[in-house]
């Protein structure tokens, strides 16, 4: 579950060089958000990326539009809220099928809504667009799903795919 | 290739963190697997699973009460999981040949190393029965 981005004088490859990664910023000693990033990251890999996949229980179904991890609990229910209603992280991806999931990036979520905070709009921008054009390339069939549904590549098979 | 960053969150991730995200998130799948089969409301399933008459109201009025932390701390210390959901597979039953056949799953536990004071199990790999006809039910 990786987006692999190459060096590109774009405005958005730009922004996304200069800003650090994620887990680089959270999930690192002495933050005070160190265990979040890294309940966070064990959501991501093992619960989603090992035991259930990216299904229905932890993704909206939209389709073109980034998504927020953790995801909102659909019950309300006392034992499923911790992680999806007062987590104070959002990491923004992209759901291409149940076994594909793209990550971009995210930050504190200091607003209720998520346009409203600071750390996170530009980077839910960055992350709609990047979903824009991924689904255009899927359209187009630039890049597609892998014959066993487990990663995308470009349309002749390689792995290294340049926005 | 995994990039170092995953690596080192791989190998710093606290125990008990990760059991507590596990049992979260495999919470969410399991309320919903049972409420979708079932068609219960939340106020029965808050019976189903053990809360008494008296917590019912407030569990569903959404006030805290983490005990889910310091559940997961306790199976860390202890080395053992305390709760286990069964994954659902879709062809679970099926009829052939007249005879209504059901497709189980066992899995058994196994503390591999009891020096490490139970701080730590490891899941045996799932196999699948070569015999055919000792899996049906």
């Amino acid at each position: 579950m990786a987006a692999s981005v190459k060096d590109d004088p774009t405005t958005s490859n730009r922004r996304l060089r200069t800003r650090k990664k994620f887990f680089d910023t959270y999930a690192v000693s002495e933050h005070p958000l160190e265990e979040k990033a890294l309940q966070l990251f064990r959501l991501i890999t093992e619960s989603i990326g090992n035991r259930h996949g990216a299904t229905d229980d932890f993704f909206a179904r939209i389709v073109n539009r980034a998504q927020e991890l953790p995801p909102k609990p659909k019950q309300r229910v006392e034992e499923i809220k911790d992680l999806g209603i007062n987590f104070p992280l959002r990491l923004f991806c992209y759901r291409v099928i149940e076994n594909i999931v793209i990550l971009f990036n995210g930050g504190i979520k200091e607003s209720q809504a998520t346009q409203e905070s600071k750390n996170l709009s530009m980077k839910f921008y960055d992350a709609q667009t990047f979903v824009k054009k991924i689904e255009e390339a899927l359209q187009s069939e630039m890049i597609k799903i892998s014959d066993d549904g487990r990663y995308l590549q470009n349309f002749d098979g390689t792995t290294d795919i340049i926005p | 290739m995994r990039s170092k960053t995953v690596d080192r969150l791989l190998n710093s991730t606290p125990k008990d963190v990760e059991i507590f995200v596990d049992w979260y998130a495999d919470l969410v799948v399991r309320i919903n697997q049972l409420l979708r089969e079932n068609d219960i409301s939340k106020k029965e399933l808050a019976e189903k699973m053990d809360k008494k008459p008296s917590e019912i109201s407030k569990w569903l009025s959404g006030e805290h009460n983490f005990t889910l932390r310091s559940l997961a701390k306790l199976s860390a210390e202890l080395g053992e999981p305390l709760i286990e959901v069964p994954k659902r597979k879709a062809q679970t039953e099926f009829v052939e040949d007249g005879f209504r056949c059901r497709v189980h799953t066992f899995v058994s536990y196994t503390n591999l190393d009891t020096k490490t004071s139970g701080k730590f199990w490891q899941f045996p790999e799932e196999t699948e029965p070569n015999n055919e006809l000792s899996n049906a039910g």
